[in-house]
């Protein structure tokens, strides 16, 4: 009986076992107070995967840049205010550069850089016992030069190496020799004295500006590279990390640790001086609350802890119980979040929690395959598709009606989008639609000599049950005008061959996030020369009037002239409708109220900095959230103890 | 019994081999090199800068023989190319022209400066040689040496298999001697219905209704995440752990009465009874003793999995183990650690069931090993 007795202690332990636990998921923080007593503030935001590298001329998805963006920061920056148009202002730079044409064609960039950015504090700068060195304009021909080592991989060399001369002959002469010389200089990139640096072009390429925004560009330092080899040294007790886990720059955040599938740590760096919080350019519903701000150092809070949750349900889970600054709305929640008429419902709404709506600088799109016999040589047969579509249905059954019905391939922000603007072909009108099948020689969907039905074929991903859902809904939008459609559902991977090798019909789902603000980084998506395998032009439109326009545009200044190209531009591509246009998506995200958003700015990855959180709140918010409810201990420790005592009674009536 | 488990041993080296011919031949088909090297430089990425990656990583080199520019290479894809068309349509969504191209890529380098410099400088021998000598490379997705992956990864995975493997055994055991207690009773029949039912619900339920209540509803232990910091690591595996070992429950249980229930009708139990020993005793120390001989062979056959992880517990609560490695690795297109990760859990596997025969050659002494 020596067991049955034991099980007395259990519902003691049970219960003892709540009291000890926490459903707190952050670890601690580096320190409780600040060195002045005050309370030390952490940001608590969820990552959803661990970034691929977070080496700054690698990196090149939105995922890393959330990181790599507060780590690392380059010659200019995007004003965290101004999305509509987006706007550049000078960062490590002093001031935006002097641009000057060459005799030869080409152009050239001075940048002032700012005296007194350091980087961050490191083992690797030895020579000062580990305090980071001041930025010098050498660091920036250092990075440059990293750009083109074929061992860094920088995936935007590609496009670099056509303006800035030097890059590409370095690459090669790597290639062949398999090590790249750091020693010989860039003549694309001087440094002109400490703090002066000149960038020079082979041909006039103002997106060059751009590029000098994100953070392929952003200095790193020489000694870090090197010191960060991933190997073990005589005497040390650690291996060192590789350089593309370590990362250490000029930013307002330095890198603490990066537990893989767990969690990214960055600490406020303490010299920052860079830039200073913006004294201008918010809306004037924000002035009472962002004018008491304008030029205070930056930035707020100590630390920012990044916990990855690879899966959707734990960061709502996570954020309703007050553990997340900022949660996404996903489809699982969306009911319960949001009332019909798309407000926060009014659970949320008591506890203060904020809506916020972020459009997208990017346009969804189904291609079709210029080349294609059917598709590719009927003008009105495409525009009839496009104008049957109904967008709008599709994103009322798929994305709640939050998206933007697209009209033109810019979007919002984007100089040169067109807010009024109404593409002919994105009406919706199935009369108008049937009508110009008739034009096409397909009346009714069928071929006007032979009197077959019109056959044709989407290629799209099925990953999951919505993508096969919207593959039925695009079908029944384009059965409509009589057409018999297959769907053929794909894998990623073989949907890129395919792709690559211009191998299908029409393609859906395909779409193009803004790397820059420049109409010019959406309109190469159509220019002829930029047919794959080398580009992305994957339905090889080719239009040589396009073409010539693009060619003006893409190297002028915004201006009215340009302005002029630009709805050229658009118009050639509204009236060949290359692609059926479909959305601009509206992001629908949620911040506590202890951790108010301060902008709206989808290309300014590095916002932490201007991160504000009232932690005292969210302490007591949190206490208030989680409540413990004691009853199932003693629910499992009745069971376990009626088990028990029925148990010893049956024992006792077999015994007797 | 050396000399058989010395057999046994090199036994494995052939099965090992298969098992990464397999993995290579389905890899390599499912994906292409273009394919893989866009999922890890994004979509954006060049072909200059795919080919690149492609080149620094070994992969623009054929897959298994390097036949480019001798005889045998020309029979070869001419060969390919009649019996793709027939193959490539088992394959669904692979289109007979990329079929045919895989499975050149077999024995052909995918450019030019991928050619070998003799027919076995390929991706799959410079893997074979590598695997031997325990050199598990490096993750492509983030170029980390794998084996420093697997290190990293083995304690979170341990703290959350060692446990629940401990805690469901012994509860198992407590609850179907329990059952064997009061066996024939309406509790025991309603015992033997509550076992089946949880035997017949996936890990995933246990899995989203602990963390639902758990961590959602009593709020007693984190929804997600997992961090080593002393005595406080323990809230993190908490929910895990309860998952795994209720997921585990009815099915041991079942198993376990079982085995004690044909102890309990055994001659020895009839001899204690005659004797006079309590219906406890006899339970407790007779029919458990002689019942672990068997459960003990069970329990030790596992033991090799623990250290692999769960996938599915591992992925939904955040515990970065090694369990979620082949999870992520696949969605990432990251060869190199699913590679490694089944070469690992093949050699485990295997000396899994080489441990189950030892272990009852040991328990029982009637099975001798030749």
């Amino acid at each position: 009986m020596r067991t049955l007795r034991a099980l007395r202690f259990l519902p003691l332990l049970l219960a003892g076992l709540p009291g000890a636990c926490d459903n707190n998921p952050h670890p601690r923080p580096l320190h409780e107070k600040r060195a002045d007593g005050s309370p030390w503030v952490v940001a608590y935001r969820a990552l959803p995967d661990d970034p691929r590298s977070l080496d700054p001329q690698v990196t090149y998805d939105t995922l890393s840049h959330l990181v790599v963006a507060q780590i690392y920061e380059g010659l200019l920056e995007y004003q965290p205010f101004k999305t509509d148009p987006y706007e550049l202002t000078p960062c490590l730079a002093g001031k935006m550069p002097d641009r000057t044409r060459n005799a030869d064609g080409g152009e050239s960039y001075v940048f002032e850089i700012k005296r007194g950015v350091f980087f961050h504090d490191s083992p690797c700068f030895t020579a000062s016992g580990g305090q980071g060195r001041e930025l010098v304009a050498d660091d920036f021909v250092y990075t440059f030069k990293r750009m083109a080592d074929p061992k860094v991989e920088c995936p935007i060399l590609s496009t670099l190496q056509d303006y800035i001369p030097g890059m590409k002959e370095a690459y090669d002469a790597a290639r062949k020799t398999g090590k790249f010389d750091y020693s010989k200089p860039l003549p694309g990139v001087e440094a002109l004295d400490s703090h002066t640096l000149r960038i020079n072009l082979l041909k006039p390429y103002p997106q060059i500006q751009y590029w000098l925004a994100m953070p392929f560009t952003a200095p790193v330092p020489r000694e870090a590279v090197e010191y960060f080899d991933g190997k073990k040294h005589d005497g040390e007790a650690r291996t060192r990390d590789q350089f593309k886990f370590h990362p250490v720059g000029t930013g307002a955040f330095c890198f603490v640790e990066w537990g893989r599938g767990r969690l990214l740590r960055l600490a406020r760096f303490a010299r920052y001086t860079a830039t200073r919080f913006p004294e201008t350019g918010w809306k004037p519903e924000a002035e009472a609350r962002l004018r008491p701000l304008a030029g205070v150092a930056i930035p707020f809070v100590d630390e920012v802890q990044m916990p990855i949750i690879r899966e959707v349900i734990p960061v709502w889970l996570l954020f309703r119980q007050g553990y997340l600054d900022r949660s996404a709305i996903g489809k699982d929640v969306f009911g319960t979040v949001m009332t019909a008429g798309l407000e926060l419902t009014g659970k949320y709404r008591e506890r203060g929690v904020k809506l916020s709506r972020d459009v997208e600088p990017g346009t969804f799109y189904a291609v079709f395959n210029m080349d294609d016999p059917v598709v590719g040589k009927n003008r009105k047969l495409r525009q009839a598709i496009s104008t049957a579509y109904d967008e709008d249905l599709g994103n009322q059954i798929f994305f709640n009606g939050v998206d933007i019905n697209a009209q033109q391939l810019l979007p919002p922000g984007v100089a040169g989008h067109d807010t009024a603007f109404k593409n002919p072909y994105k009406q919706h009108d199935l009369p108008l639609a049937k009508k110009m099948m008739a034009e096409a020689g397909y009346p009714d969907g069928r071929d006007a000599k032979s009197g077959a039905q019109l056959e044709l074929a989407i290629d799209m991903t099925a990953d999951d049950s919505q993508a096969r859902q919207m593959a039925e809904f695009q079908k029944g939008q384009i059965e409509q005008l009589g057409i018999r459609v297959k769907i053929q559902e794909n894998t990623w991977t073989s949907l890129q061959d395919k792709m690559h090798r211009g191998n299908f019909q029409i393609y859906s789902g395909s779409g193009w996030f803004a790397d820059y603000p420049d109409p010019e980084n959406f309109f190469f998506l159509f220019y002829g020369r930029n047919a794959p395998p080398e580009g992305n032009n994957y339905g090889h439109y080719a239009n040589p009037e396009f073409d010539r326009l693009f060619e003006k545009m893409s190297t002028m200044d915004n201006g009215p002239a340009r302005l002029e190209i630009i709805r050229k531009l658009n118009a050639l591509l509204v009236e060949d409708c290359p692609i059926v246009l479909m959305s601009h998506r509206v992001l629908l995200s949620l911040s506590q109220p202890w951790a108010p958003r301060i902008a709206s700015n989808q290309l300014a990855v590095g916002g932490m900095k201007y991160a504000r959180i009232d932690s005292a709140m969210r302490a007591e918010k949190i206490r208030e959230w989680n409540r413990k409810s004691y009853w199932p201990v003693w629910l499992v420790a009745g069971l376990a103890a009626g088990a028990a005592g029925y148990a010893t009674w049956w024992g006792r009536r077999r015994n007797v | 019994m050396f000399s058989y488990i010395l057999r046994r041993l090199l036994y494995m080296i052939p099965i090992v081999i298969g098992v990464m011919l397999i993995t290579f031949v389905l890899f390599n088909i499912m994906m292409s090199p273009d394919a893989m090297a866009s999922r890890h430089l994004g979509i954006k990425a060049s072909k200059q800068a795919r080919e690149n990656w492609l080149h620094n990583r070994g992969f623009d080199k054929a897959v298994f023989v390097d036949l480019s520019g001798t005889a045998p290479g020309s029979a070869y894809e001419h060969t390919t190319a009649k019996i793709a068309g027939v193959v490539g349509w088992f394959f669904g969504p692979i289109p007979a022209e990329n079929f045919q191209e895989r499975v050149r890529l077999f024995a052909f380098p995918s450019s030019a400066a991928g050619r070998g410099a003799n027919r076995f400088d390929t991706q799959f021998f410079h893997s074979l040689k590598s695997f031997a000598l325990f050199d598990l490379g490096v993750s492509d997705a983030t170029g980390e040496p794998v084996l420093d992956m697997f290190k990293r990864g083995a304690v979170p995975s341990l703290m959350i298999t060692l446990p629940a493997f401990v805690l469901g055994f012994f509860l198992s055991l407590g609850l179907s001697l329990f059952f064997v207690f009061v066996r024939d009773s309406r509790i025991d029949v309603w015992g033997a219905v509550a076992c089946v039912g949880l035997m017949s619900l996936s890990i995933m339920v246990y899995a989203i209704g602990s963390q639902w209540l758990l961590a959602s509803q009593f709020m007693y232990f984190p929804a997600f995440g997992f961090h080593l910091e002393g005595g406080s690591t323990m809230r993190f595996v908490a929910i895990p752990i309860i998952a795994m070992v209720i997921g585990g429950l009815g099915s041991e249980v079942r198993l376990y009465r079982a085995i004690f229930l044909e102890e309990v009708r055994a001659d020895y139990v009839r001899t204690a009874q005659a004797k006079g020993a309590s219906a406890a005793r006899v339970l407790f120390v007779h029919v458990l003793k002689n019942g672990m001989i068997s459960l003990i062979t069970l329990v030790v056959a596992s033991l090799p999995f623990l250290i692999m992880g769960s996938v599915v517990i591992e992925s939904f609560f955040g515990i970065p183990g090694i369990g979620s490695f082949a999870r992520n690795a696949i969605p990432t297109a990251d060869f190199a650690l699913l590679r490694a990760d089944v070469y690992v859990g093949s050699l485990l596997y295997l000396s899994g069931l080489l441990l189950t025969d030892i272990c009852y050659a040991i328990a029982d002494p009637r099975i001798r090993l030749s």
